[in-house]
Protein backbone atom coordinates (compact mmCIF):
# COMPACT_ATOMS: atom_id res chain seq x y z
CA UNK A 1 0.00 0.00 0.00
CA UNK A 2 0.84 3.83 -0.56
CA UNK A 3 0.97 6.17 2.14
CA UNK A 4 1.15 10.22 0.51
CA UNK A 5 2.31 12.20 2.64
CA UNK A 6 4.15 15.61 2.09
CA UNK A 7 5.94 16.65 5.60
CA UNK A 8 8.94 18.74 6.65
CA UNK A 9 11.05 16.10 7.95
CA UNK A 10 12.51 18.75 10.44
CA UNK A 11 9.06 19.78 11.72
CA UNK A 12 9.81 18.65 15.07
CA UNK A 13 13.16 20.59 15.34
CA UNK A 14 11.65 23.38 13.80
CA UNK A 15 8.37 23.51 15.76
CA UNK A 16 10.46 23.65 18.79
CA UNK A 17 12.61 26.57 17.20
CA UNK A 18 9.12 28.10 17.10
CA UNK A 19 8.92 27.27 20.91
CA UNK A 20 11.66 28.81 21.51
CA UNK A 21 11.29 32.30 19.37
CA UNK A 22 8.12 32.65 21.30
CA UNK A 23 9.97 32.23 24.55
CA UNK A 24 12.22 35.03 23.45
CA UNK A 25 9.86 37.57 22.17
CA UNK A 26 7.45 37.07 25.47
CA UNK A 27 10.66 38.39 27.24
CA UNK A 28 11.95 40.91 24.93
CA UNK A 29 15.06 38.75 24.82
CA UNK A 30 17.51 39.25 21.05
CA UNK A 31 19.37 36.14 20.13
CA UNK A 32 21.74 35.46 18.08
CA UNK A 33 22.89 32.73 16.66
CA UNK A 34 26.66 32.32 16.16
CA UNK A 35 28.45 29.72 13.77
CA UNK A 36 31.67 29.07 11.92
CA UNK A 37 34.48 26.38 11.65
CA UNK A 38 36.08 25.47 14.53
CA UNK A 39 38.82 28.20 15.45
CA UNK A 40 37.82 31.04 13.74
CA UNK A 41 37.10 32.76 16.97
CA UNK A 42 33.75 32.59 18.11
CA UNK A 43 34.33 32.48 22.03
CA UNK A 44 37.17 35.56 21.21
CA UNK A 45 34.47 37.56 19.46
CA UNK A 46 32.44 37.23 22.71
CA UNK A 47 35.04 37.94 24.84
CA UNK A 48 35.01 41.37 23.03
CA UNK A 49 31.98 41.77 22.32
CA UNK A 50 30.62 41.46 26.08
CA UNK A 51 31.95 43.79 27.84
CA UNK A 52 31.64 46.61 25.48
CA UNK A 53 27.75 45.80 25.66
CA UNK A 54 28.37 45.88 29.52
CA UNK A 55 29.34 49.52 29.07
CA UNK A 56 26.55 50.16 27.32
CA UNK A 57 24.45 49.04 30.12
CA UNK A 58 23.14 46.04 27.61
CA UNK A 59 22.72 42.83 29.79
CA UNK A 60 24.05 39.66 27.98
CA UNK A 61 24.42 35.97 28.69
CA UNK A 62 25.28 32.90 26.42
CA UNK A 63 24.43 29.41 25.57
CA UNK A 64 27.84 27.39 24.73
CA UNK A 65 27.52 24.69 22.39
CA UNK A 66 30.05 22.10 22.23
CA UNK A 67 30.60 18.81 21.53
CA UNK A 68 32.63 18.02 24.81
CA UNK A 69 34.11 20.14 27.35
CA UNK A 70 33.94 23.71 29.45
CA UNK A 71 36.69 25.25 28.10
CA UNK A 72 34.81 27.81 26.10
CA UNK A 73 32.31 28.45 29.46
CA UNK A 74 35.55 28.92 31.93
CA UNK A 75 37.05 31.38 29.30
CA UNK A 76 33.92 33.44 29.16
CA UNK A 77 33.24 33.26 33.36
CA UNK A 78 35.12 36.49 33.73
CA UNK A 79 32.86 38.36 32.38
CA UNK A 80 30.38 37.86 34.95
CA UNK A 81 27.62 37.44 32.70
CA UNK A 82 25.43 34.14 32.64
CA UNK A 83 27.03 31.15 30.88
CA UNK A 84 24.59 27.96 30.32
CA UNK A 85 27.76 25.40 28.89
CA UNK A 86 25.51 22.61 26.75
CA UNK A 87 27.26 19.95 25.31
CA UNK A 88 25.60 17.75 22.98
CA UNK A 89 27.46 14.43 24.09
CA UNK A 90 24.51 13.86 26.47
CA UNK A 91 22.33 14.38 23.18
CA UNK A 92 24.17 11.81 21.35
CA UNK A 93 27.25 13.86 20.00
CA UNK A 94 25.01 16.16 17.84
CA UNK A 95 27.10 18.13 15.14
CA UNK A 96 25.49 21.22 15.70
CA UNK A 97 22.92 23.15 18.32
CA UNK A 98 19.67 21.60 18.38
CA UNK A 99 16.57 23.69 18.91
CA UNK A 100 15.76 21.16 21.77
CA UNK A 101 18.81 21.82 23.12
CA UNK A 102 18.64 25.41 23.32
CA UNK A 103 14.80 24.40 24.81
CA UNK A 104 16.53 22.83 27.34
CA UNK A 105 19.22 25.42 28.09
CA UNK A 106 16.53 28.31 28.82
CA UNK A 107 15.68 27.38 32.15
CA UNK A 108 19.26 28.03 33.07
CA UNK A 109 18.81 31.45 32.37
CA UNK A 110 16.55 34.77 34.11
CA UNK A 111 15.01 35.37 30.38
CA UNK A 112 13.68 38.29 31.53
CA UNK A 113 16.97 40.49 32.72
CA UNK A 114 18.54 39.70 29.43
CA UNK A 115 18.81 42.00 26.46
CA UNK A 116 20.80 39.85 24.17
CA UNK A 117 21.68 35.75 24.42
CA UNK A 118 24.26 34.62 22.24
CA UNK A 119 24.33 30.97 20.92
CA UNK A 120 27.56 29.94 20.56
CA UNK A 121 27.17 26.92 18.09
CA UNK A 122 29.72 24.34 17.36
CA UNK A 123 32.44 24.57 15.46
CA UNK A 124 31.37 23.71 12.02
CA UNK A 125 30.50 25.17 8.22
CA UNK A 126 27.97 22.45 7.70
CA UNK A 127 25.53 21.15 9.73
CA UNK A 128 24.67 24.19 11.92
CA UNK A 129 23.58 26.05 8.73
CA UNK A 130 20.54 23.54 8.71
CA UNK A 131 19.24 24.19 11.80
CA UNK A 132 16.78 26.80 12.64
CA UNK A 133 16.50 27.88 16.66
CA UNK A 134 14.39 29.85 17.16
CA UNK A 135 17.16 33.15 16.86
CA UNK A 136 16.61 36.65 15.63
CA UNK A 137 19.73 36.38 13.48
CA UNK A 138 22.55 34.17 12.35
CA UNK A 139 25.76 35.65 12.06
CA UNK A 140 29.16 33.54 11.09
CA UNK A 141 32.58 34.29 11.29
CA UNK A 142 35.20 33.16 8.59
CA UNK A 143 38.88 33.64 9.44
CA UNK A 144 41.40 35.18 6.78
CA UNK A 145 42.98 31.66 7.28
CA UNK A 146 40.42 29.38 5.70
CA UNK A 147 40.74 30.27 2.22
CA UNK A 148 39.07 32.20 -0.54
CA UNK A 149 36.87 29.06 -1.82
CA UNK A 150 34.84 28.90 1.62
CA UNK A 151 31.79 31.05 0.47
CA UNK A 152 31.29 28.49 -2.81
CA UNK A 153 32.19 25.25 -0.41
CA UNK A 154 29.67 26.14 2.06
CA UNK A 155 26.98 27.91 0.47
CA UNK A 156 24.10 27.23 2.79
CA UNK A 157 26.31 28.69 6.00
CA UNK A 158 26.93 31.27 3.53
CA UNK A 159 23.26 31.93 2.56
CA UNK A 160 21.72 31.73 5.67
CA UNK A 161 23.45 34.21 7.54
CA UNK A 162 22.55 38.15 7.92
CA UNK A 163 26.46 38.86 8.56
CA UNK A 164 29.59 37.58 7.91
CA UNK A 165 32.31 38.79 9.71
CA UNK A 166 35.62 37.93 8.54
CA UNK A 167 37.86 37.80 11.59
CA UNK A 168 42.04 37.59 11.98
CA UNK A 169 42.38 40.42 10.16
CA UNK A 170 45.62 41.76 11.91
CA UNK A 171 46.83 38.29 10.24
CA UNK A 172 46.66 40.10 6.44
CA UNK A 173 49.96 41.17 6.06
CA UNK A 174 51.82 37.60 6.72
CA UNK A 175 49.52 36.13 4.20
CA UNK A 176 49.00 35.58 0.79
CA UNK A 177 44.83 35.86 1.36
CA UNK A 178 43.19 37.75 -1.39
CA UNK A 179 40.72 39.92 0.33
CA UNK A 180 38.45 41.28 -2.39
CA UNK A 181 38.07 37.39 -4.18
CA UNK A 182 36.95 36.34 -0.99
CA UNK A 183 34.97 39.00 -0.34
CA UNK A 184 33.41 38.24 -4.27
CA UNK A 185 32.82 34.98 -3.25
CA UNK A 186 30.79 35.97 -0.63
CA UNK A 187 28.69 38.13 -2.71
CA UNK A 188 28.22 35.63 -5.50
CA UNK A 189 26.54 33.15 -2.96
CA UNK A 190 24.65 35.97 -0.98
CA UNK A 191 24.68 39.41 -1.97
CA UNK A 192 22.95 40.54 0.71
CA UNK A 193 25.14 39.52 3.35
CA UNK A 194 26.74 42.31 5.38
CA UNK A 195 30.61 41.97 5.57
CA UNK A 196 32.41 42.71 8.54
CA UNK A 197 36.04 42.71 8.56
CA UNK A 198 37.30 42.47 12.29
CA UNK A 199 40.27 41.43 14.31
CA UNK A 200 40.03 40.66 18.09
CA UNK A 201 43.75 41.66 18.92
CA UNK A 202 43.48 45.10 17.13
CA UNK A 203 40.15 46.12 17.72
CA UNK A 204 39.63 46.69 13.85
CA UNK A 205 36.14 46.82 13.11
CA UNK A 206 34.94 46.18 16.68
CA UNK A 207 32.48 48.93 16.59
CA UNK A 208 30.90 48.03 13.03
CA UNK A 209 30.10 44.93 13.91
CA UNK A 210 28.92 46.48 17.53
CA UNK A 211 26.97 49.07 15.63
CA UNK A 212 25.11 46.29 13.17
CA UNK A 213 24.47 44.79 16.31
CA UNK A 214 22.69 47.13 18.12
CA UNK A 215 20.84 48.32 14.90
CA UNK A 216 19.60 44.63 14.31
CA UNK A 217 18.42 44.35 17.63
CA UNK A 218 16.32 47.61 17.56
CA UNK A 219 14.91 46.62 14.03
CA UNK A 220 14.08 42.57 14.81
CA UNK A 221 12.43 41.15 14.12
CA UNK B 1 27.45 14.59 9.92
CA UNK B 2 24.12 16.01 10.25
CA UNK B 3 22.88 13.00 8.04
CA UNK B 4 22.57 10.50 11.49
CA UNK B 5 19.97 13.57 13.08
CA UNK B 6 18.21 13.90 9.51
CA UNK B 7 17.76 9.93 9.05
CA UNK B 8 16.49 9.62 12.97
CA UNK B 9 14.27 12.68 11.94
CA UNK B 10 12.94 11.06 8.71
CA UNK B 11 12.28 7.72 10.92
CA UNK B 12 10.15 9.57 13.47
CA UNK B 13 8.05 11.28 10.41
CA UNK B 14 7.57 8.37 8.68
CA UNK B 15 6.18 6.46 12.13
CA UNK B 16 4.41 9.42 12.76
CA UNK B 17 2.55 9.82 9.65
CA UNK B 18 1.87 5.72 9.64
CA UNK B 19 -2.25 4.69 9.55
CA UNK B 20 -3.08 3.50 12.99
CA UNK B 21 -3.37 -0.33 11.41
CA UNK B 22 -0.18 -0.30 9.73
CA UNK B 23 2.83 -1.35 11.81
CA UNK B 24 6.19 0.05 11.35
CA UNK B 25 7.32 -3.28 10.44
CA UNK B 26 5.45 -3.18 7.35
CA UNK B 27 7.30 -0.09 6.00
CA UNK B 28 9.22 -1.21 2.87
CA UNK B 29 10.39 2.08 1.03
CA UNK B 30 11.04 5.53 2.02
CA UNK B 31 10.99 8.17 -0.30
CA UNK B 32 12.42 11.59 0.71
CA UNK B 33 13.26 14.95 -1.64
CA UNK B 34 16.59 16.60 -0.58
CA UNK B 35 17.06 20.12 -1.60
CA UNK B 36 20.93 20.46 -3.54
CA UNK B 37 21.14 23.53 -0.85
CA UNK B 38 21.27 21.50 2.18
CA UNK B 39 24.59 19.39 1.63
CA UNK B 40 23.34 16.37 2.31
CA UNK B 41 25.53 13.17 0.98
CA UNK B 42 22.39 11.00 -0.15
CA UNK B 43 24.98 7.67 0.09
CA UNK B 44 25.80 8.98 4.06
CA UNK B 45 21.84 9.19 4.68
CA UNK B 46 21.47 6.01 3.36
CA UNK B 47 24.13 4.88 5.71
CA UNK B 48 22.63 6.71 8.63
CA UNK B 49 19.29 5.66 7.83
CA UNK B 50 20.25 1.85 7.38
CA UNK B 51 22.29 1.55 10.67
CA UNK B 52 18.96 2.97 12.90
CA UNK B 53 16.06 1.33 10.89
CA UNK B 54 16.20 -1.49 12.72
CA UNK B 55 15.87 0.72 16.61
CA UNK B 56 12.97 2.11 14.73
CA UNK B 57 11.33 -1.05 13.99
CA UNK B 58 11.46 -1.10 9.96
CA UNK B 59 14.10 -3.07 9.67
CA UNK B 60 13.07 -3.89 5.76
CA UNK B 61 12.44 -0.15 4.81
CA UNK B 62 14.46 1.08 2.19
CA UNK B 63 15.33 5.16 2.00
CA UNK B 64 14.81 6.46 -1.95
CA UNK B 65 16.16 9.58 -2.17
CA UNK B 66 15.45 12.26 -4.81
CA UNK B 67 17.60 15.68 -4.74
CA UNK B 68 16.00 18.77 -5.64
CA UNK B 69 17.87 21.47 -7.79
CA UNK B 70 18.14 25.02 -6.92
CA UNK B 71 15.55 27.28 -8.43
CA UNK B 72 16.04 31.05 -7.89
CA UNK B 73 14.20 34.13 -8.74
CA UNK B 74 15.93 37.21 -8.49
CA UNK B 75 14.19 39.86 -6.10
CA UNK B 76 15.34 42.97 -8.57
CA UNK B 77 13.75 41.77 -12.09
CA UNK B 78 11.87 38.51 -10.60
CA UNK B 79 14.05 36.68 -13.32
CA UNK B 80 13.65 32.83 -12.50
CA UNK B 81 16.71 30.65 -12.79
CA UNK B 82 18.10 26.99 -12.23
CA UNK B 83 21.75 27.08 -10.86
CA UNK B 84 24.42 24.18 -10.72
CA UNK B 85 26.73 25.88 -8.76
CA UNK B 86 26.54 27.52 -5.83
CA UNK B 87 26.56 31.26 -7.14
CA UNK B 88 23.03 33.10 -6.30
CA UNK B 89 23.76 36.26 -9.50
CA UNK B 90 20.72 36.30 -11.67
CA UNK B 91 22.01 36.03 -15.80
CA UNK B 92 19.59 38.30 -16.44
CA UNK B 93 20.33 41.43 -14.97
CA UNK B 94 23.40 40.62 -12.26
CA UNK B 95 21.58 41.21 -9.52
CA UNK B 96 22.83 39.60 -6.22
CA UNK B 97 20.05 39.39 -4.02
CA UNK B 98 17.99 36.58 -4.92
CA UNK B 99 15.77 34.52 -3.42
CA UNK B 100 15.71 30.18 -3.49
CA UNK B 101 12.58 29.08 -4.84
CA UNK B 102 13.32 24.99 -4.86
CA UNK B 103 16.17 23.15 -3.56
CA UNK B 104 16.58 23.75 0.06
CA UNK B 105 14.50 21.05 3.20
CA UNK B 106 14.09 18.29 3.34
CA UNK B 107 10.30 16.03 2.92
CA UNK B 108 8.92 13.38 3.44
CA UNK B 109 6.81 12.72 0.29
CA UNK B 110 5.67 8.61 0.26
CA UNK B 111 5.78 5.75 1.94
CA UNK B 112 5.61 2.06 0.96
CA UNK B 113 4.22 -0.51 3.34
CA UNK B 114 2.94 -4.06 2.88
CA UNK B 115 -0.85 -4.34 3.26
CA UNK B 116 -1.63 -5.26 7.31
CA UNK B 117 -2.80 -8.80 7.63
CA UNK B 118 -6.41 -9.37 6.75
CA UNK B 119 -6.35 -6.16 4.96
CA UNK B 120 -5.29 -7.62 1.45
CA UNK B 121 -7.24 -6.31 -1.00
CA UNK B 122 -6.55 -9.40 -2.95
CA UNK B 123 -4.21 -7.31 -5.77
CA UNK B 124 -0.91 -6.84 -3.60
CA UNK B 125 1.31 -9.72 -4.18
CA UNK B 126 3.17 -10.91 -1.22
CA UNK B 127 6.61 -11.77 -2.06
Amino acid sequence: MEIPVIRDVLEESNARARENRAIFERHGVFVVNVMSSPGSGKTTLLQKTIPILKERAISCAVIEGDVSSTLDSERLAPLGIPVVQANTEPFGGDCHVGSHFVHAALKYLDLPSIEILFIENIGNLVCPAEFYLGEHRKVMMLSLTEGEDKPLKYPLMFRECQACLLSKMDLAPHLDANLDLLKSNIQKVNGAIHVLPISAKTGEGLMAWLDWLIAEMSNQP
Amino acid sequence: MHELYIADSILKSVRSSLPCNVAPALVTQVLVQVGKLDAVIPETLKFSFDAIKKSSAMPRAELLITEIPVRCRCRNCAHEFGIDLPVFICPACGGGHVEVLRGRGITLTRIMAEDPEGESNGNTSHS
